[in-house]
């Protein structure tokens, strides 16, 4: 791997800096969501004694994830390409594992535990070996038509669906609806001929009273709240009228730092992980939400960027699962905080508190670097 | 790198992939942007009064316990509405001036009150602190009519534990409380939160997986006072199981009531499934008062001298005295050391390696064969047979009837008792001069004095496998088990009940059995106030014990302790039923202290087989006890063993 000067040029300095702001952001907004007034202060950084261990966790998290990013970031193409089916499959195995024997935390099987209270969670690994498979197998099998066939999207839809139908399975359909949308959005930026995508429509129309009876009655539940979340306010409506109310009182400017009433007397559940956005809402008001917005917004487009600049398939097609990654996570994350989607757990990418997500997210962002690295240094 | 496609192509293919993402992006962002805008402009500040009357709390519900019945379903421990005074420190403007004022309003010692402000448990400002618990209703009506000056401040109703009948059976029901902070450490209580009441002792303990029941998720609509207004569940509560027990209410309600103002132990066992019907200990505690706050003077009581803690139907392990001849006659026969004509002579003593041992009857007994033997409790026939037995084989068979074991019961701790052998002395002892059995020994453990030691349960278990052909049962407290929703989740059926064989003849127990019915029925016998009244038509058999005490007392106090009383009986004597094994401390002999105990106990449990009801409806209820006293009955000196 040569770093010469060129490359120095090209890379992504601005995503760099995203990559560094985000999380930053997400930290400040963790201290005050995961404070727990009454617990002994676990570290004590420059004076301020810190009582929250979601945030001492996700600070190193987050070192470990710059120095993935790093790693990530110079990865030689080749070691990527040779790796990318590997990683795959490795991936799914782990995902099998978690089915298996994973650990039970609120009802969802989701984690191996690697000991010293980490937990492994492969449904964010496998987004990765998603984004990596589904790049590999673009690579070398180009639709011979403008776009794709039928029998042609057998082989990309395979590679999707199997990990999808295990992570539904645990059961978590968040993590399965993010891992659909990230491998839908690289399979249509290929393309798919319109008639198979009406055909799809419709059956998937058709089959959706069958669907809706595989569904957990919490989970059918969710999606009726969504519909008429006023219907049942304490009962399954509860934790979105709480998050609805948490965003509204932020008014313009927010409440204050750490002063979210929501949060801090806990009307919130899960405030630290896939309801931080709320957290963010109350105490930062229009502004803060406004701003994490245009960050987003930032990052996807330094994204999209290098989707252009791309100069072969496989880097390409890296970058465009990297950008769906993102722009999939984050828009049914806030959708679903602020009462526009059903409550699906996932979380708010490089925000939510999470290491398997934190890792998984950095890590991406290298990937998405290094394209922007090597597009001139092959020829 | 994968193709030889020029960059140009690739690119324009990019470029308009590109643009219709990005177009669909900004749709999408556009979207949450306005709903943003919606919620934290427009509608903000309706969204931040709501936040700021946000009075919708979530609590969890403490599920009703299982209840706990007797084999008939009566029902013995229950839960019942307390009313618990609480106040929210995030409703009250002063939280420490409002519960001084309740103090004061209760006329509550001040410091405790506001000790409770400080619950480790409930730490978060909404949480309510339980100021005063299980109060009255006159307290209750004193807050409720100054509720105005008292912001904050709710009256809550939580299930308590009612033990209906106070100390009844206190040492099998067992209490509950506050989980510990060790036991919330051991994964075994990972469901438990600080505060939740937890089985401790007794069924409440073992069963406490069954009795618990699953906690309950509300959340609660409160006013700005913090007055509910309503509440929707998220989780309904589950009510634990019910646990139907073994016992029988009256056997044990006459069980209890023996050992009134006495410290000692009682069981009741069928003889034949092994089923407890009364188990009682003395001095009892009432498991109510575990619910709350014990002040240290009542649990220095708890725990001081007397014990009441202590079950001693287990954990008491005494010198079984002259009720172990019983095991050493049925030994005899089965090793063909005697036969039951043989006859020993008893001049009061017998000389033994240089020392006469005494027989309790100081002018001797006479010649005296193995039935007269038992019924007369003859110490002198006992040194004989138990000196040709030697001390092995009198191990070798106290084994088999299930003493210096624990009985399987599993209620608490249980004491194995100690039978002493060679190879135990050689292993008890450290001096090598200690170590060696004497001849002597045996002669004691003959009479079972010496080391021999054992719990009223072994003793009962024992008997049981004498009059029941020959079968170690093994004790057991709970029939079944049923969920509320009506599922048997346990079910001992008697029938199933384990029975191991203790390999004695069945026609040596029947020899044994039937001296056993003589130690009450003869005239002579030592155990005569053990008989029924004349209302009923059961005869009782069983055998006295008297277990000598030499305790650090004798030799402070330089008087000699009363000793330990022994009575363990069966009944009815020709197709038994069920043994009674009584223990009183300190009362002396067994005939005269133990075997009335065990009397009302078996006039109780045959109640309902009473052959002669009183003339009179008024003494109907209670017709055994007047006329028929202990006194009256007997003069006789032999009334000792």
């Amino acid at each position: 791997m040569l770093i010469d000067r060129r490359a120095l040029r090209n890379f992504d300095w601005v995503l760099l800096s995203l990559a560094g702001i985000i999380p930053l952001v997400g930290l400040i907004v963790l201290f005050s969501a995961g404070y727990e007034p009454d617990s002994k202060p676990i570290v004590s950084l420059f004076g301020i004694a810190v009582q929250s261990q979601a945030f001492v966790k996700q600070s190193l998290f987050f070192l470990l994830g710059f120095v993935a990013l790093f790693v990530v970031t110079l990865l030689p193409p080749k070691v990527l390409l040779s790796f990318a089916y590997p990683l795959y499959g490795v991936c799914v195995v782990l995902l099998l594992v978690v089915d298996v024997m994973g650990l039970t935390i609120k009802g969802s099987q989701r984690w191996i535990s690697l000991g010293f209270g980490f937990n492994l969670q492969p449904s964010e690994l496998m987004k990765l070996g998603l984004i990596l498979g589904l790049a590999r197998y673009f690579a070398r099998n180009q639709p011979k038509g403008k776009v794709l066939s039928l029998s042609e999207l057998i082989g990309p839809a395979s590679l999707l669906l199997f990990p999808m139908a295990l992570i539904a399975a645990q059961p978590d359909l968040g993590s399965a609806l993010a891992l659909g949308g990230i491998g839908a959005g690289m399979i249509l930026f290929v393309g798919v001929r319109p008639r198979i995508l009406i055909t799809l429509f419709v059956l998937f129309c058709a089959s959706l009273p069958v669907a809706w009876n595989q569904l957990h009655p919490y989970q059918q539940r969710r999606v009726l709240t969504l519909l008429n979340p006023e219907g049942d306010p304490r009962g399954s409506g509860y934790h979105i009228t709480q998050s609805i109310i948490a965003v509204g009182s932020g008014e313009l400017t927010g409440k204050g730092y750490m002063r979210g009433t929501q949060t801090q007397l806990e009307f919130l559940p899960e405030h630290t992980t896939d309801f931080v956005f709320c957290v963010l809402a109350e105490e930062w008001g229009f502004f803060g939400t406004m701003t994490v917005v245009l960050l987003y917004g930032a990052l996807i487009y330094r994204l999209l960027n290098i989707v252009l600049k791309a100069r072969d398939h496989f880097s390409m097609m890296i970058a465009v699962g990297v950008a769906a990654t993102f722009s999939v996570c984050a828009i049914i994350n806030i959708g679903m905080v602020i009462g526009l989607l059903p409550v699906v757990g996932i979380p708010l990418p490089l925000l939510s508190y999470g290491g398997s997500a934190a890792l998984t997210m950095m890590s991406a962002l290298g990937l998405a670097l290094g394209v922007s690295v090597k597009r001139r240094v092959y020829k | 790198m994968s193709s030889g496609e020029s960059y140009q192509r690739l690119s324009s293919f990019a470029a308009r992939r590109v643009q219709v993402i990005a177009i669909l992006l900004v749709i999408a962002f556009s979207i949450l942007v306005v709903r943003l805008w919606y919620l934290q402009v427009l509608q903000g500040e309706r969204y931040r009064i709501k936040s700021e009357n946000n009075r919708l709390r979530t609590v969890y519900i403490a599920p009703p316990r299982g209840k706990i019945l007797d084999r008939h379903g009566e029902v013995l421990v229950t839960n019942r509405p307390a009313f618990n005074v609480e106040l929210v420190p995030e409703d009250s403007k002063s939280p420490k001036e409002t519960a001084r004022l309740v103090a004061e309003i209760t006329d509550q010692p001040v410091e405790e009150v506001l000790a409770r402000m400080n619950d480790v448990t409930r730490r978060r400002r909404f949480e309510p602190r339980v100021l005063l618990s299980d109060v009255s209703r006159d307290i209750i009506a004193r807050v409720a009519a100054r509720r105005f000056e008292l912001p904050g401040v709710v009256i809550n109703v939580e299930p308590a534990r009612d033990y209906l009948n106070r100390d009844f059976a206190a040492h099998v029901l067992g209490y509950i409380r506050q989980v510990s902070a060790e036991q919330l450490k051991s994964p075994e209580f990972a469901r438990y939160r600080p505060g939740d009441m937890v089985g401790q002792f007794g069924i409440e303990a073992r069963y406490e997986n069954l009795l618990q029941g699953e906690r309950g998720v509300a959340s609660v609509i409160v006013d700005a006072a913090g007055n509910r207004l309503g509440e929707s569940k998220f989780q309904e509560e589950q009510s634990g199981s019910d646990v139907t027990l073994t016992l029988d209410a009256r056997t044990q309600r006459a069980a209890d009531k023996a050992l009134e103002g006495r410290a000692g132990a009682i069981v009741a066992l069928d003889v034949h499934s092994g089923e407890v019907l009364a188990l009682s200990s003395a001095p009892r505690f009432d498991p109510n008062d575990f619910a709350h706050d014990i002040s240290p003077t009542r649990w220095a009581k708890l725990t001081g001298e007397t014990r009441p803690l202590t079950n001693r139907v287990l954990q008491g392990a005494y010198p079984p005295g002259s009720v172990f001849k019983m095991i050493v006659a049925a030994a005899a026969l089965s090793e063909g050391i005697i036969g039951t004509e043989e006859r020993i002579n008893c001049p009061g003593f017998l000389p033994f390696g240089g020392r006469n041992f005494g027989c309790h009857k100081k002018s001797g007994h006479g010649l005296v064969n193995l039935n007269d033997s038992l019924i007369q409790s003859c110490d002198v026939y006992y040194y004989t047979v138990g000196n040709r037995l030697d001390i092995d084989r009198i191990h070798d068979y106290a084994t088999r009837f299930g003493l210096g074991m624990t009985s399987g019961l599993g209620l608490s701790e249980e004491s194995k008792g100690v039978v002493p052998s060679r190879a135990w002395k050689e292993r008890y002892f450290k001096a090598p001069e200690q170590k060696r059995w004497f001849p002597g020994e045996t002669l004691s453990v003959a009479i079972g004095q010496g080391a021999v030691t054992a719990t009223p349960m072994q003793m009962a278990r024992a008997m049981a496998a004498l009059v029941n052909g020959g079968f170690l049962v093994r004790p057991h407290l709970v029939r079944k088990v049923t969920s509320r929703s009506g599922v048997v989740l346990e079910d001992h059926d008697p029938e199933k009940a384990v029975r191991e064989p203790i390999g004695v003849d069945a026609k040596v127990l029947k020899i044994v059995m039937d001296a056993l019915i003589g130690v009450v029925s003869d005239q002579r016998g030592t155990g005569h106030r053990a008989r029924l009244s004349k209302d009923f038509d059961v005869m009782v058999g069983g055998k006295t014990g008297t277990s000598q005490v030499v305790s650090a007392e004798f030799f402070r106090a330089g008087t000699k302790t009363d000793d330990h009383a022994w009575f363990v009986g069966f009944a009815p004597a020709e197709k038994p039923e069920i043994v009674v094994a009584a223990l009183a401390e300190h009362a002396g002999h067994g005939g005269a202290a133990a075997a009335p105990l065990v009397r009302e106990v078996m006039e109780a449990y045959f109640a309902d087989r009473r052959i002669a009801p009183s003339p009179t409806d008024g003494s109907a209820k209670n017709p055994v006890k007047p006329n028929v006293t202990p006194q009256s009955v007997n003069e006789e000196p032999e009334d000792v063993d």
